[in-house]
């Protein structure tokens, strides 16, 4: 179709062109093409995007065949049309941010510009590729150039440690996926899905397995995203809002791909694992969020409390999907999708605020700056709509998706396994607690940045970002709010990813019976308004979809749940204007006489004395210890043995699972190293022992055969 | 688990009856020389060490801002000097307006130790014990002048802390009402001519309530605080006291 050659045209040729101009432009110009060939391929995306949600079908483009490996193609389904329209909704803003806000001197350092075109074109490719080759070929550049972009800062280590652990996932990605294509007899994704149903028990289990901690690496999951904080704080913070926006979902892209198409979906193990990993992850993302005193650490850490409650709710829908529960399924995979799509949004809009404030105070510790909401009040509102957002308060888009999961998590109430049961109870407590803990995250996160007075010089001294960069955040912004105010459009267009999965439309199976259009109690004028999700209530008054997400639980708890977000903006709005009304009237006659803050009475009053945000976090450090286990050292200068000088109190927390596997694994090592260094020991005679051994044993084994 | 309940039921009230009546259970009150029962031609007033008895008419006079119940005016003089065991010293000063009808039943002090030796601060805290109990009167303490409606000063205003003392001040929402306590706020005490002092409290900020004692027992502070909030109509000193011992009150100020 020459439609599809227009796209992929724009998509591929868009980012080759604008990297080659980037690499060759300088100044102005180079910003320019690398925004607009950056906006070109993300737009192309959303198209084609937009066109897969809303096909019938997959559509599989084939492309050429390579020899040895076989055909390579292209297919956009339901799911990868999501996907696209994510990467294209976080990547225009983005690209347009990263070249409002890389300095000349940075641009000329790392070539920032080619290499945030070409990691474009890699995601769309790695969503796009219907086959293992193209796909693993993909991954693989995806993952060197976020090697490189991790690389352009000072420190070399975090680069190294991502695609280390990197190259484990997509290791085991690789072998999960040959694994399939010789069941199927087929490297081509069509092949491995139409073969999935006759997957024996023990390659389901080792399939998902591998592919579950493949993935997991590039999605944050426990146990291997400890290369992520370090990742995150490396790499340049113009390109960071879209790595973090893009590239941590395709980890979660391979988990839905492989889980939904690539394997039977009748097991309950698999759903059951992601349930109690993904719980356990956003639990330990959020703590270590919390006391977090760099603000990308920060971030990252909450990326990976994001993904650990998309895995929970998407694992939640796996578990229904085995147990028959189609409606519920569908409900709790929407809820995945929608926070995938939220997270998306708001972490790049939040990585946007980091990096402006990097840029402006020159810092990224909390401890170092407040107080900056006077000096950067637009970059403050939107940093707060983003904390607002990422908290899940209403009415904002973390909301509605942390209400669907947490609801759907509910329903576990109609499993018939008390055993299930059980689990959804932890696994929902925990995802409960991730939330409490997310509020204090973030309260702390915007007060300790922006209230208060400046902590150091350097935050005194921060002005107000470009506008470009600010109306880059304000959009995202706008969709933070958008979908926060009306999911009802948004949930409908989820419902048709997963519905030919869950074989249930989540939207018309969870209307409450007594409204259901086939009832023929209530007028049909009436129940036509709740065919959906969304339910229609008030299309008369609002001239759109339905204003209301409703549904019910099953046979055993019908009970109907309802949330309007809308009406419940309307009534926010009202309520808070009435209280402003209210106050101004009773205060009207008062008197206001200002004075300076108290503060103690102290004769200098200096910054560090208010409340720092490491201060802020030590309640969360205290209730938390057992699992934060601090190292604590005292060091005490004395003079004579009796004259206290000083008492330096140092203070080391190690990430528990660096704590719990990965010292203990390297200790493993080394000391499986020690052994074999023995034989090194230099001296030429032992050498030739070893050589001669090995003849030996060669001429032993070619005898044999 | 519920003994300490029984206990308090058996007690009963052990609150002083003060403002309701006058309260004389023993070494309630240091006393002090009563100038009212004439204070002696031969009274060595020399020997008092904070000039607080002046020459005055042949014989002595005292000023009450300054007595520290040392009692060297009283050893070894015959006739000894009477003495005076009631505690109701406050003085009103100043001609603020009184606290409105609102705070007088329930107010917020904030103490501020503005150099004091640990006296005055200690009977300021017995008062909210359960013997002097001042919530019972409607007094509580705040830590922050934000919410305060009186200050309470103790101590000479020691050099250091005259910043803290004003920045306290201004940070008081009006209606605000001060109160001095103890002889070193009032006058300078024994620190008057000290190194770390310049001038008395009056001088720095005004002053509606001066509390003198060294240090004032706490019903002296009570009734500047009932004084102070413009409730002197509740004390009712010659109602039926609460039965006592005789109490002399020398032993608590026995050099
Ligand atoms: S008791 Fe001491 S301070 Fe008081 S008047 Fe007599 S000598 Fe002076």
């Amino acid at each position: 179709m020459p439609n599809d050659t227009i796209i992929f045209a724009s998509i591929f040729g868009g980012c080759a062109l604008g990297a080659l101009l980037a690499t060759v432009l300088k100044g102005k110009a180079m910003r320019v093409a690398w925004a607009g060939f950056g906006c070109l391929a993300s737009i192309a995306m959303l198209a084609l995007g937009v066109g897969g949600v809303f096909a019938e079908s997959a559509r599989h483009i084939p492309l050429w065949t390579v020899p040895h490996v076989g055909p390579v193609s292209f297919s956009v389904d339901h799911l990868s049309g999501f996907f696209l329209i994510v990467t294209a909704l976080v990547a225009i803003p983005a690209m347009i941010f990263a070249a409002a806000t890389t300095s000349d001197e940075k641009a000329r350092k790392t070539p920032l510009a080619p290499l945030s075109l070409v990691l474009l074109a890699s995601v769309a490719l790695v969503i796009l590729a219907a086959d293992v080759f193209l796909f693993i070929v993909a991954w693989e550049v995806m993952s060197i150039l976020i090697y490189l972009l991790a690389c352009g800062g000072p420190k070399e280590r975090p680069g190294y440690l991502m695609l280390a652990v990197g190259e484990t996932g997509t290791l085991a990605v690789l072998v999960a996926l040959l694994l399939l294509g010789s069941h199927a007899g087929s490297l081509s994704f069509q092949a491995i899905q139409a073969s999935s149903a006759g997957l024996s028990a023990t390659l389901v289990e080792v399939v998902f397995a591998l592919t579950f901690l493949g993935f997991g690496v590039k999605a944050g999951l426990i146990p291997l995203n400890f290369w992520l904080p370090e990742a995150y704080t490396a790499i340049p913070s113009p390109i960071m809002p879209f790595v973090a926006g893009a590239t941590l979902n395709l980890g979660l892209y391979g988990i839905m791909r492989s889980n939904m198409y690539f394997l039977p979906t009748t097991f309950a193990g698999p759903g059951v694992c992601m349930l109690l990993v993904g719980a356990v992850t956003a639990l330990i993302g959020i703590l270590y969020a919390t006391i977090a005193d760099d603000f990308k650490t920060l971030l990252a850490h909450s990326s990976i409390e994001n993904a650990g409650i998309i895995t929970t709710a998407f694992g939640a829908g796996m578990i229904f999907l085995s147990a028959g529960h189609k409606a519920a399924a569908a409900m709790a995979l929407i809820a995945a999708l929608y926070h995938l799509l939220n997270h998306s949004i708001f972490k790049t809009l939040l990585f946007m605020g980091a990096g402006t404030l990097e840029r402006s105070a020159n810092t990224r510790s909390l401890d170092e700056m407040g107080g900056l909401l006077k000096r950067m009040p637009w970059t403050g509102l939107f940093v707060l709509v983003g904390a607002l957002s990422i908290s899940a308060m209403p009415p904002f888009n973390g909301f509605v998706s942390e209400w669907l999961t947490i609801e759907s998590l509910l329903r576990s109430v109609e499993l018939s396994s008390m055993g299930l049961k059980m689990v959804f109870v932890a696994a929902g407590a925990a995802i409960m607690l991730t939330a409490g803990l997310a509020v204090t995250c973030f309260v702390r996160a915007f007060a300790m940045s922006f209230l208060g007075i400046s902590r150091s010089e350097k935050a005194a001294n921060a002005s107000e970002t470009n506008r470009a960069a600010l109306s880059t955040m304000a959009a995202v912004a706008v969709i933070c709010f958008v979908l926060g105010v009306v999911p009802t459009f948004a949930i409908p267009a989820l419902d048709r990813v997963v519905a030919p999965v869950a074989g249930a439309s989540g939207s018309t199976a969870l209307v409450p019976t007594f409204f259901h259009p086939d009832t023929d109690k209530l007028p049909k004028k009436f129940t036509a308004e709740f065919h959906d999700l969304g339910a229609q209530i008030g299309k008369d008054a609002i001239p759109a979809r339905g204003m209301v997400v409703m549904h019910r639980g099953g046979k055993k708890n019908p009970v109907v749940f309802a949330m309007s977000t809308p009406y419940m903006f309307v009534m926010l709005v009202v309520l808070l204007a009435a209280l402003v009304l209210i106050v101004r009237l009773a205060t009207k006659n008062r008197k206001v006489s200002r004075r300076p803050r108290w503060d103690g009475g102290v004769r200098r009053f200096l910054p560090e004395m208010t409340y720092t945000a490491t201060g802020f976090a030590q309640p969360v450090r205290v209730l938390f210890e057992a699992i934060f286990r601090p190292k604590v050292s005292d060091r005490r200068e004395s003079i004579a043995q009796h004259f206290r000088m000083s008492i330096q109190r140092k203070r080391e927390e190690i990430h528990l699972i660096d704590r719990l596997i990965l010292y203990p694994l390297a200790k493993a090592t080394k000391a499986v190293a020690a052994v074999f260094a023995k034989m090194h020991n230099g001296r030429i005679n032992a050498y030739a022992v070893y050589a001669l051994l090995a003849l030996i044993i060669f001429l032993a084994i070619a005898a044999a055969l | 688990m519920s003994g300490w309940i029984i206990k308090g039921l058996k007690s009963g009230v052990v609150s002083t009856h003060y403002p309701d009546g006058g309260e004389n259970a023993q070494g309630v009150s240091p006393g002090l020389p009563s100038p009212a029962g004439g204070v002696g031609v031969d009274t060595p007033i020399g020997r008092c060490p904070t000039s607080a008895l002046k020459a005055k008419d042949g014989g002595a006079a005292l000023d009450k801002f300054r007595c520290v119940h040392c009692h060297r005016c009283d050893r070894n003089v015959e006739p000894t000097i009477p003495w005076d065991s009631s505690y109701e010293w406050a003085e009103k000063r100043g001609k603020t307006p009184e606290l409105p009808k609102a705070f007088q039943r329930s107010t917020h002090i904030r103490v501020l130790d503005a150099g004091d030796c640990g006296a005055c601060l200690n009977e300021m805290k017995l008062l909210n014990n359960p013997f002097y109990n001042m919530h019972r009167l409607g007094f509580f303490i705040t830590p922050t002048p934000r919410q305060a409606d009186l200050l309470v000063v103790l101590g000479p205003v020691a050099d250091h802390m005259k910043t803290a003392l004003l920045k306290a001040y201004e940070a008081m929402p009006a209606p605000k009402k001060v109160m001095s306590v103890g002889t070193c706020s009032a006058t300078g005490g024994v620190f008057e001519d000290g190194f770390m002092t310049s001038t008395k409290l009056e001088d720095i900020i005004p002053v509606d309530v001066v509390v003198p004692g060294c240090p004032p027992p706490p019903l002296a502070i009570l009734h500047g605080l009932l004084l102070v909030t413009g409730r002197e109509d509740e004390i009712r000193s010659d109602a039926t006291a609460r039965p006592a011992a005789d109490s002399s009150g020398k032993e608590a100020g026995d050099a």
